[in-house]
């Protein structure tokens, strides 16, 4: 056993609750933003003690903010429930296409299934903006611009490639004469893929999942130019309390609180299955 | 409405009431001065419809890209009007100012025919015009068949309106004759002084009338009010926004050029000239004694805030950013002042630079004729009058708006000095650019090297004649220079 002195730990400790500040910082200072007014926000010097209040909130959830130049209009909600509604539907048919497509790829090797999977992989490769443009003109075309199934189709360019090339690497990690056996039994191709590969690679989708949802969640660019006002996400709304007449400290503070919180919820959910997704691969039985 | 209010209002409409003794008038009656606008409001659109056929565009629907911005919610306040009016419906994305100028580029480089109208800056329209994106306005103006009798084109300030005007030239003066209109004027900015009185009282200092003094005056401000608070707020990022306010004002003010045209045509960078030097040696010393400590950061917001909050004691950048620090919740509301600036002490007024929120049409929109109604009654003198009493649609660009009583009361009794500010420059107040298609980047570099004489890296002398070397050559690689 290891024995660790008084000192030692002290430092320790001290060592660590330093990280924690500093990393935890701006999101404390944040959080703490968003129960203030501007006039607090804005103290010479700042200061720790305030009055908190909840108006940022209201003014959000009720879409009523009074500023400067009178009462404006927010349409807050909207964009986290834009978010929250393109996220969790790409990632969803993301998982529905890829998984399986993984599965493929990692089992049955035919001819140009790498060069396939790698071109799936390259849609990774391309800035949004080159693609943007082109996009946009066939969009316009096809009748798919300024509608959430445009986007949810060209939100499968950050959703599809992560997810295939992540859950393939653990399909590959399975060993299959696990499958083999199955298939002895007399089970078909599909029961097999059902009953063995999927709860086995079970924390890889999950971790795969989790991560396209952050990667589209955090999207600005695609929404911003394919879609009308109506249907932009937070990444976009966030910046609408940022106007002429003034930056609305609290309100973005506020914004930023809500819109962190899906995620958050989420990830610490599924936080097990990524720990353990992750490190799955890196260890070979 | 009752009759006697009836009669009054269309008295004022004829002429033969001005608007005071409108509301007066109403105001007796028993009408609140809000109810009264309303009804004015009403009365003008009822007077309107009389003598234009305002419903030819009956049913048709428009949709209109916009700005999150306080002159865009001056137009969806009133927009109601423009519905009855025409009997049209009109539908509008609203962006946020941060992402607002890359959904517009989008919409128009991809062809894009759903957006008729929308909101621009005068600069923009020097990439937009000869790209094909917006269609040149005087085809619409000139037309008395398509234009109101009431639109007073005549009404737009000059230097505002020949600003908005270009004819495609690098280098081709603005307002020249052959120019097509590619905008029309919404409201817009004049770069001059807003300070805080109070500050201004405590150090014994007065509103500086020329640049020497503004350096002088901002550096004793910073010493005497402490409690570090600093003298003078004006941009510094590295962004073409750096160099349009304050500062080209002032460099105009002195009879500085960005560029010089020659006979045959040919730009040639202009920031390298013995007055230049002198100029910008003055102006970087100011932001190096009494300017913000991170100034290479500052935009429009931070010059902002710190006014708003009390950590500046004045700023030379645009009114009506003064103008909304003065209200809301900052903690400055009520306690802010304005006043014309002056930089060049042989100068006879000041002749700001100014920022010139527009209305353009793109030339992708599948009913011009319907857009232009909209876009003349946006422009008209009644929205006008209405944004400005009734909204924040500050600096007005029609005439007739600044010669309204009301408007000018109500700016006279929270906006101490603001309409004498407005009425000593707005004759010199113009776009002093030379229009030409690389203006993004070559202002960009300009505050660029600005950002290095003020950091120290470069002399000034030296950092001007690298700039205007670099800025040559670029010009020559465009086949401009």
């Amino acid at each position: 056993m290891e024995h660790t002195s008084l000192l030692e730990r002290i430092l320790r400790g001290a060592a660590l609750t330093l990280v924690v500040i500093f990393f935890m910082f701006p999101i404390v200072w944040i959080f703490m933003m968003s129960f203030q007014t501007n006039e607090t926000i804005l103290r010479i010097p700042p200061q720790l003690i305030f009055e908190p209040t909840l108006a940022n909130y209201t003014a959000l959830i009720t879409g009523k903010l009074m500023t400067a130049a009178g009462t404006l209009d927010i349409a807050f909600m909207r964009n986290l429930w834009n978010s929250v509604f393109l996220s969790v539907t790409s990632v969803a048919v993301s998982l529905l296409l890829g998984v399986p497509a993984a599965y493929a790829f990692a089992r049955h090797k035919f001819r140009g299934s790498e060069d396939i999977a790698f071109t799936l992989l390259s849609f990774k490769f391309a800035p949004a903006l080159l693609v943007l443009l082109p996009l946009t003109l066939y969009f316009q075309k096809l009748g798919l611009a300024n509608t959430y199934i445009g986007l949810i189709w060209v939100y499968q360019l950050i959703c599809l490639p992560l997810i295939l090339w992540i859950v393939r690497g653990y399909f590959e990690d399975i060993p299959a004469d696990i499958e083999y056996a199955y298939r002895i039994g007399g089970h078909s191709w599909f029961a097999t893929f059902r009953k063995i590969a999927l709860p086995l690679a079970g924390p890889g989708i999950a971790a795969a999942g989790l991560l396209a949802f952050i990667f589209a969640w955090n999207n600005f660019v695609f929404a911003l130019v394919l879609a009308s006002a109506d249907k932009q996400p937070v990444t976009v709304g966030a910046l609408a309390f940022i106007t002429s007449s003034g930056i609305q400290y609290g309100q973005i503070s506020a914004a930023i609180v809500l819109s962190i919180t899906p995620t958050l919820a989420l990830a610490l959910y599924a936080q097990r299955y990524l720990v353990e997704g992750l490190s799955l691969g890196a260890v070979k039985g | 409405m009752h009759e006697k209010e009836k009669d009054l209002i269309e008295a004022f409409l004829r002429g033969q009431v001005d608007r005071r003794g409108l509301i007066k008038g109403l105001g007796a009656m028993g009408l609140a001065a809000g109810t009264a606008g309303t009804l004015l409001n009403l009365g003008q659109t009822r007077a309107l419809a009389a003598d234009f056929d305002w419903q030819a565009h009956k049913g048709k629907t428009i949709k209109l890209l916009l700005n999150k911005h306080p002159y865009a919610d001056a137009m969806i306040a009133d927009l109601e009007n423009f519905k009855k009016l025409t009997g049209m419906n009109v539908v509008y994305d609203v962006f946020p100012e941060d992402v607002y100028f890359d959904k517009v580029t989008a919409a128009l480089s991809a062809s894009s025919p759903e957006y008729d109208a929308f909101m621009t800056g005068a600069y923009m329209t020097w990439t937009y015009g000869p790209a094909g994106w917006i269609t040149d306005l005087n085809e619409w103006i000139k037309d008395p068949a398509k234009t109101n009798p009431n639109y007073a084109w005549d009404d737009f300030l000059p230097g505002v309106k020949s600003s908005c005007a270009w004819n495609g030239k690098p280098g081709g003066a603005l307002g020249s004759e052959d120019a097509k209109q590619w905008c029309i004027p919404w409201a817009f900015e004049q770069n001059n002084i807003t300070y805080n009185k109070g500050m201004f009282d405590k150090a014994g200092v007065g509103v500086p009338g020329n640049l020497d003094e503004m350096i002088s005056t901002a550096a004793k401000l910073q010493k005497d009010i402490g409690s570090g608070v600093y003298g003078i707020g004006v941009r510094g990022s590295r962004s073409w926004a750096t160099i349009h306010p304050g500062f080209l004002s002032a460099y105009s003010n002195f009879n500085e050029k960005d560029l010089t045209v020659s006979a045959d045509g040919k730009l040639a960078a202009a920031m390298n000239t013995a007055g230049s030097k002198a100029f910008h040696a003055k102006w970087v010393q100011m932001i190096q004694e009494s300017g913000p400590k991170d100034w290479s950061t500052y935009t429009w917001y931070q010059v902002g805030t710190d006014l708003g909050a009390g950590a500046s004691a004045m700023i030379f950048d645009a009114d009506c950013l003064g103008y909304f620090m003065n209200g809301g919740d900052n903690k400055m509301a009520g306690k802010l002042a304005y006043a014309a600036f002056t930089a060049n002490p042989e100068a006879k007024a000041s002749t700001p630079n100014i920022w010139i929120w527009s209305l353009a049409m793109s030339n992708f929109s599948k009913d011009k004729d319907a857009t232009w109604y909209f876009l003349q009654w946006a422009s008209g003198p009644e929205h006008g009058l209405f944004g400005a009493t009734k909204m924040d649609f500050v600096d007005p660009v029609r005439q007739s708006v600044w010669k309204d009583e009301m408007f000018r009361e109500k700016l006279n009794k929270s906006y101490p000095g603001y309409v004498e500010m407005f009425d000593a420059s707005a004759a010199g107040a113009s776009i002093k650019f030379t229009a030409q298609p690389l203006f993004f980047d070559l202002t960009t570099e300009w505050a660029a090297t600005l950002q290095k004489m003020v950091a120290k890296e470069v002399p000034v002398d030296e950092g001007l004649d690298k700039l205007a070397e670099s800025i040559n050559g670029q010009l020559k690689e465009a086949g401009l220079g």
